[in-house]
C-alpha cells in the first residue's frame, strides 16, 4: 500500500532491461520503434523479441513523430492527488505513421480541441532531470 | 479429453454474501469469512467438508496469498488452493477452474470467495491509486492514466464508430439503478434519470461520475461440487455450468487489436458451444457494468444484439424486465456495489438466484439458463460462464 505523501508525487517510468535504450532515446529527441529485419512489423513496446515471427533481430529506428488520434478521453477527475493540478487534460491513443499506437497526452492546447483522427505531431517533455515524456501537439 | 466435458459436470449448491456497501470496521478476511459461513449453510454443508479454496486478491488486505490466509482465518485445511489474478474477470475464472479441478478430481468441495473493502478500508485518494497502479508504470502511469480512462477511450471510439449516444449511455445507468432499487441491500436505491446522469461531474470523457460503478465493501462465495456428489447431498435447487470460454486479446490498451470489438466475442463463443445454448436461448444475465458503454459493448459481442446496435437496444428497454435478456437485475457494479475484484461475483450471485426462483420481487419468471460475463483492465481479460437449471442439462 502507498502513503499519502507517495500518492502526490508523479509517477517516474522505472527503466528495465527492455527499455533503457528507449527511454536514453527521448532524453536525445528520439522517440525508438523497434523494427523487425526479418518480417518488416513495426512496434512501440520495447521487447527482446518480434511479437509478429518471434525473432530477435530487432533494430532501433527514431519514429517519424507524425500519427493520428484514433482515441481519446479528457480527464476531469484525476487518478489520485499527483495529477489533481493538471485537469482537464486530454489522454490520446495515437497511431503513428509507422502502424504502432501509444498511450500520451495532448499538449500545446485546449483539451476539447481534440478530435477523432487528428493529425499529430510528436514534442518532447522534460520531466525531470532523468527523464523526458512522449506527448503531442496538433500537427 | 476435450473441454466439452465439463458441460454440467459441476454444480453451484451453495451461495453466501457478506454485508454489502459501507461497511467500516471489517477486514476483507472478515468479510470473506462472513460470505462463506452464508453459503455453506446455505448448502447444509460443515465447512470440514471443504477441501479447495480458491480466491481473488483484495486491494485493502496485506496477503499476496487470500485464498491461503483466508483458510487459516477459516480455520479450514484445503489440499487444492489458489488465488487467482486476471483482473475484473478473475470472477468466473473461478468458477471455470473450480469446476475444472473437482472434474479432473483436484478436490471434491470447492469454496469460491473473495471480499474487499475499498470504500472504507483505503482513503479515496489511495483507493483510485491502487487502481491506477494496475497500469504500466512505464508506458501509462506517468501520463496520468487511470483505469476509468482506458475504458472511456473504448466507448468514445464505440461512439465515433457507431453513433452511440451520451444519452444511451446514461439510459444503462438509470435501468441499473431502477433494478438495484428492488435489490435488499444494494448501495444506491434512488432512482435516477438520464438528466442525472448527463448533469453528474464529468470523470474522463465520455463518462459521468453515474456512468461510473460505485466503490464498495463487501464479498461473497459459492460452494460447488459435482454433480453426482451434489445429488447425494440431498441438494434441493442445484445450479448446473453448462459452459466456460475465456480470452485474453492484449496487456496493454494500446495493444488491443480493436477498440470496440473486445475478447468476448471468442469467451462469450466458447461458452456457447460447451453449453450447446445461443444467446438466444438466455434467460437471464450477469454482465460486467464497471462503466455504462461496458455493458453496451457486451451485449454486441456476447451476441445479445448486433455490432453497434447497444446503445438503441438498451434505450428501448431490452436489458430489462419483458425485454431480450434482463441483465445486472441486483443493479450491478454501478448500484449494487462494487467492492474491486469480487465485484462480478455479485453478477453470479444474482444469476444463481435467478435460476432458483428465489429473487422474489425482481424475479425473471422461468429462468432457467443464464449468463455472467466478467472482464477486465481495459478489455484485456473477458470470462464467460453459462449456467443453468437441472431441466436444462
Amino acid at each position: 500500500m502507498m502513503s499519502p505523501e507517495d500518492a502526490a508525487r508523479k509517477p517516474l517510468p522505472t527503466p528495465d532491461a527492455d527499455t533503457v535504450a528507449f527511454w536514453r532515446g527521448l532524453q536525445d529527441g528520439k522517440l525508438l520503434l523497434q523494427h523487425c529485419r526479418r518480417c518488416g512489423h513495426v512496434q512501440y513496446y520495447q521487447q527482446t523479441t518480434c511479437r509478429n515471427c518471434g525473432n530477435d533481430e530487432l533494430e532501433h529506428r527514431p519514429a517519424s513523430g507524425r500519427g493520428k488520434v484514433h482515441s481519446f478521453s479528457v480527464v476531469h477527475r484525476a487518478p489520485g492527488p499527483a495529477f489533481k493540478a493538471d485537469v482537464p487534460y486530454a489522454v490520446l491513443l495515437v497511431e503513428l505513421t509507422e502502424g504502432p499506437r501509444m498511450i500520451s497526452t495532448f499538449i500545446g492546447g485546449r483539451p476539447e480541441d481534440v478530435t477523432f483522427d487528428m493529425d499529430v505531431e510528436l514534442t518532447f517533455d522534460k520531466v525531470s532531470e532523468d527523464f523526458t515524456l512522449p506527448r503531442f501537439k496538433k500537427a | 479429453m476435450t473441454a466439452a466435458s465439463l458441460r454440467g459436470k459441476v454444480a453451484v449448491i451453495g451461495i453466501g454474501m457478506s454485508a454489502v456497501g459501507k461497511v467500516p470496521g471489517r477486514s476483507p478476511l472478515s468479510l470473506a469469512a462472513e460470505a462463506a459461513r452464508n453459503a455453506l449453510a446455505d448448502a447444509g454443508v460443515a465447512k470440514s467438508e471443504v477441501d479447495g479454496v480458491l480466491s481473488s486478491h483484495a486491494f485493502a488486505s496485506p496477503f499476496h496469498r487470500f485464498s491461503v490466509a483466508f483458510s487459516e482465518y477459516f480455520g479450514i485445511r484445503p489440499t487444492f488452493s489458489n488465488t487467482l489474478q486476471v483482473s475484473g474477470a478473475t470472477a468466473a475464472t473461478m468458477f471455470s477452474i473450480g469446476a475444472a479441478a473437482i472434474h479432473g478430481g483436484l478436490a471434491k468441495m470447492v469454496l469460491l470467495v473473495a471480499a474487499d473493502n475499498l470504500m472504507t478500508g483505503l482513503t479515496p485518494d489511495l483507493a483510485l491509486r491502487s487502481l491506477t497502479e494496475s497500469r504500466d508504470q512505464q508506458y501509462e502511469m506517468p501520463f496520468g492514466i487511470p483505469v476509468a480512462n482506458t475504458f472511456a477511450m473504448t466507448a468514445h471510439r464505440h461512439m465515433k464508430e457507431f453513433g452511440t449516444t451520451p444519452q444511451q449511455l446514461a439510459e444503462v445507468a438509470v435501468v441499473h439503478r431502477r433494478h438495484a432499487s428492488r435489490t435488499p441491500g444494494a448501495q444506491q436505491t434512488t432512482p435516477i434519470t438520464v438528466d442525472d446522469v448527463l448533469n453528474s461531474p464529468m470523470v474522463t470523457t465520455p463518462y459521468h461520475k453515474l456512468d461510473c460503478s460505485l466503490i464498495s465493501d463487501g464479498g461473497a462465495a459459492f460452494l460447488l461440487t459435482s454433480a453426482d456428489y451434489a445429488e447425494g447431498f440431498g441438494i434441493q435447487k442445484p445450479v448446473y455450468i453448462l459452459g466456460c470460454g475465456e480470452c485474453y486479446t492484449h496487456e496493454h490498451i494500446f495493444l488491443m487489436p480493436s477498440l470496440t470489438a473486445t475478447g468476448a466475442v471468442e469467451s462469450g463463443r466458447r461458452a456457447y458451444a460447451m453449453a450447446g445454448y445461443g444467446p438466444a436461448e438466455m434467460h437471464v444475465a450477469g454482465i460486467y457494468d464497471c462503466f455504462t458503454g461496458t455493458v453496451i459493448m457486451m451485449l454486441e459481442d456476447l451476441g445479445f444484439c448486433r455490432k453497434g446496435e447497444g446503445g438503441p437496444f438498451v434505450a428501448d428497454g431490452q436489458t430489462t424486465y419483458g425485454g431480450t435478456i434482463p441483465s445486472n437485475t441486483h443493479g450491478g457494479l454501478l448500484s449494487f456495489a462494487h467492492p474491486g475484484m469480487p465485484g462480478s461475483l455479485f453478477h453470479f450471485h444474482e444469476v444463481i438466484a435467478q435460476l432458483r426462483g428465489e429473487c422474489r420481487g425482481r424475479q425473471v419468471q422461468n429462468a432457467r439458463l443464464g449468463l455472467v460475463h466478467s472482464l477486465g483492465a481495459g478489455f484485456a481479460t473477458n470470462a464467460t460462464t453459462v449456467l443453468g437449471t437441472k431441466d436444462t442439462l
